[in-house]
């Protein structure tokens, strides 16, 4: 009798654990079917191919804005990832041994979660107030400062992941430590280093945030990045916060292809290091 | 010669990585510093117990407290935390102790996904499609159950617009679930097989091997997973940002708009024209710069901890 009295606790214990697991699946199902659901309606060839039509009026679309995002991105990642992949570099193989090199580590692994607005009040004081305006290279950096501890503890787990052996191999035949990690570490260590570069990027693809007193936003097409620049997700929440229903559709659609592109690459990410690092 | 030069380049590469590992530490006091020079002047205006214990926030006589917005933040972050984590560690213990191995990794995936998605999709979603749910059907049929009861009711007075602390926790609280769920799956896994087996063998069930060996050996990494995401949801702003309405009062109902640190900041700051407003607004990401990093160091603490055992 007692047996069956804790068997059936345990069932139902069990049985909620399981609830708790389709409460996660449901709510992303929810979110992924209701973005497509009123993303596919926003989507035209005229969101790609032109730009906003002043407030209110029908038409128009959002060139500048993905324009914008994609230079935004791209100079970040070029900010980011080198700095990121040298400094775990140090972490993994000149540094190891140091103390510091445990407490960056530390450090990067708390500044991965501190809150992205913070970063863009940061970069707001030291170089949109300086220069006097908003501009796309704020926007890069804020981007790229919130890349580096992401890139750098992954680089150095990454590298950690090499057998110390196949470095004494190289050193035997004499070559010096930058030839090792450059020839030998970081081939070994591609396809990690690449996965945490992608996640990377689909991270901060979606950040808003410190963006709005960066690059601010622009309503016209520009490739200039040392004024303000339109992004995507700022457009988002000019666009979903504003009262015309063409500017809701619009949102949407670019919500559409934002998740789209970040689920993609987060999901091309775990594939390539599930079969890299397959036991 | 060549030998030379080989050390010579070594020298050179190994100064460039340690350049770019020391730019963690430079940005991480560099953002400290510039944060706290920036908010001198409203420092030395309010000091430090007059901006916090102020609930008056107006910018035309130019004077500012930061009470709403931080208990904004504060009402926000642990109601979302107390949604999210009997959630997370229940989808934690059932990837780990009981679903087959093939729905391990799709619900793992689908799981980590929930992290993937931007906060501005939810902030979208939230404002579009969970508000008017919201308001037209959760949020009456709980006044109408959980409002009637003493006490408890009193958190869900008001009339129900969707545009709330409520809304804006439960949008939170999906948000971080991943975080506390894949830290406490990861901490589960450590749990020495033997010490489960054991216990089996003497015949306990599976809830109490996970309840008696499972949780109390994790403890530390579970707590750890906590700490992550509560310092998330301290910063979390555009998700918050919309479904929250900024308006600054101290909030007396869950269902009442309020204003976040992080809101505040993002709809105020390109406004803010005088310079004490601005500074203002930079007391206020001192403060939130503060609190997220003193929980997230606490919870790497207890992860490190966790790892060491």
């Amino acid at each position: 009798m007692i047996l069956n009295k804790r068997k059936i606790i345990s069932s139902i214990a069990l049985f909620i654990c399981f609830l708790t697991a389709c409460w996660g699946i449901f709510w992303l199902s929810f979110i992924l079917v209701d973005v497509i659901r009123h993303g596919l309606s926003g989507i035209n060839p005229d969101l790609f191919l032109k730009d906003p039509a002043p407030p209110g009026e029908e038409g128009g679309g959002l060139r500048n804005a993905f324009v914008g995002h994609f230079l935004i991105t791209l100079f970040a990642t070029l900010i980011g990832v080198p700095i990121g992949i040298l400094g775990g570099t140090f972490l993994a193989e000149y540094g190891r041994k140091y103390n510091i090199s445990k407490i960056i580590s530390t450090l990067a692994d708390i500044m991965v979660s501190v809150p992205a607005i913070i970063i863009g009040a940061f970069i707001y004081a030291i170089i949109v107030k300086p220069f006097g305006h908003f501009s796309g290279w704020a926007g890069a950096i804020a981007l790229g400062i919130i890349m580096i501890p992401t890139v750098v503890r992954t680089t150095e787990n990454m590298l950690s992941l090499i057998p110390w052996t196949l470095r004494e191999a190289a050193f035997a035949l004499g070559a010096p430590y930058y030839k090792v990690i450059i020839q030998v570490v970081y081939r070994g260590a591609a396809t990690g280093i690449l996965t945490g570069i992608i996640l990377a990027i689909a991270r901060v693809t979606g950040e808003a945030a410190p963006l709005l007193f960066t690059a601010f936003n622009n309503n016209y097409f520009s490739l200039n990045m040392s004024q303000p620049i339109a992004s995507l997700t700022v457009t988002i929440f000019q666009y979903a916060m504003g009262p015309y229903e063409e500017w809701h559709a619009q949102a949407w659609g670019a919500a559409l292809i934002i998740t789209l592109f970040i689920l993609f690459a987060t999901i091309t990410g775990r594939l390539l290091i599930k079969r890299r690092y397959k036991e | 010669m060549q030998k030379q030069r080989g050390k010579l380049k070594d020298l050179i590469f190994l100064s460039i990585t340690a350049v770019s590992a020391f730019a963690v530490i430079a940005i991480s006091i560099g953002i400290f510093l510039v944060l706290f020079k920036e908010s001198l002047p409203s420092m030395n205006k309010f000091g430090f117990e007059g901006f916090i214990f102020s609930t008056e926030w107006d910018p035309v006589k130019e004077i500012f407290g930061a009470t709403p917005a931080l208990i904004g933040t504060l009402i926000t972050s642990f109601f979302s935390l107390i949604l999210a984590t009997p959630i997370a560690i229940g989808i934690a213990i059932f990837i780990t102790e009981i679903a087959p191995n093939f729905l391990k990794s799709i619900i793992g995936t689908a799981i980590e996904l929930l992290a993937a998605i931007p906060s501005i999709i939810y902030g979208m979603w939230g404002l579009f499609t969970l508000a008017p749910i919201m308001a037209n059907d959760i949020e009456p049929f709980l006044q109408s159950t959980i409002g009637k009861l003493p006490l408890i009711g009193k958190l869900f007075e008001g009339t129900p617009l969707g545009v709330d602390l409520f809304t804006a926790s439960i949008i939170l609280s999906i948000m971080i679930i991943p975080f506390t769920a894949s830290i406490a799956r990861d901490s589960f896994n450590l749990t020495p097989s033997v010490l489960k087996e054991s216990a089996y063998a003497i015949g306990a069930t599976k809830w109490e091997v996970v309840k008696d060996i499972v949780l109390p050996y994790s403890k530390l990494g579970v707590l750890g997973g906590i700490g992550l995401s509560l310092g998330r949801a301290l910063g979390e702003t555009m998700a918050v940002a919309f479904v929250l309405g900024n308006l600054n009062q101290i909030p007396k109902s869950l269902l009442d708009p309020a204003a976040t640190v992080t809101v505040k900041l993002a709809n105020e700051f390109t406004e803010a024209d005088k310079d004490i407003y601005l500074s203002s607004l930079y007391y206020l990401a001192l403060l939130l710069f503060l609190m997220s990093f003193t929980i997230l160091a606490l919870a790497k603490i207890f992860l490190l901890k966790a790892e060491r055992k």
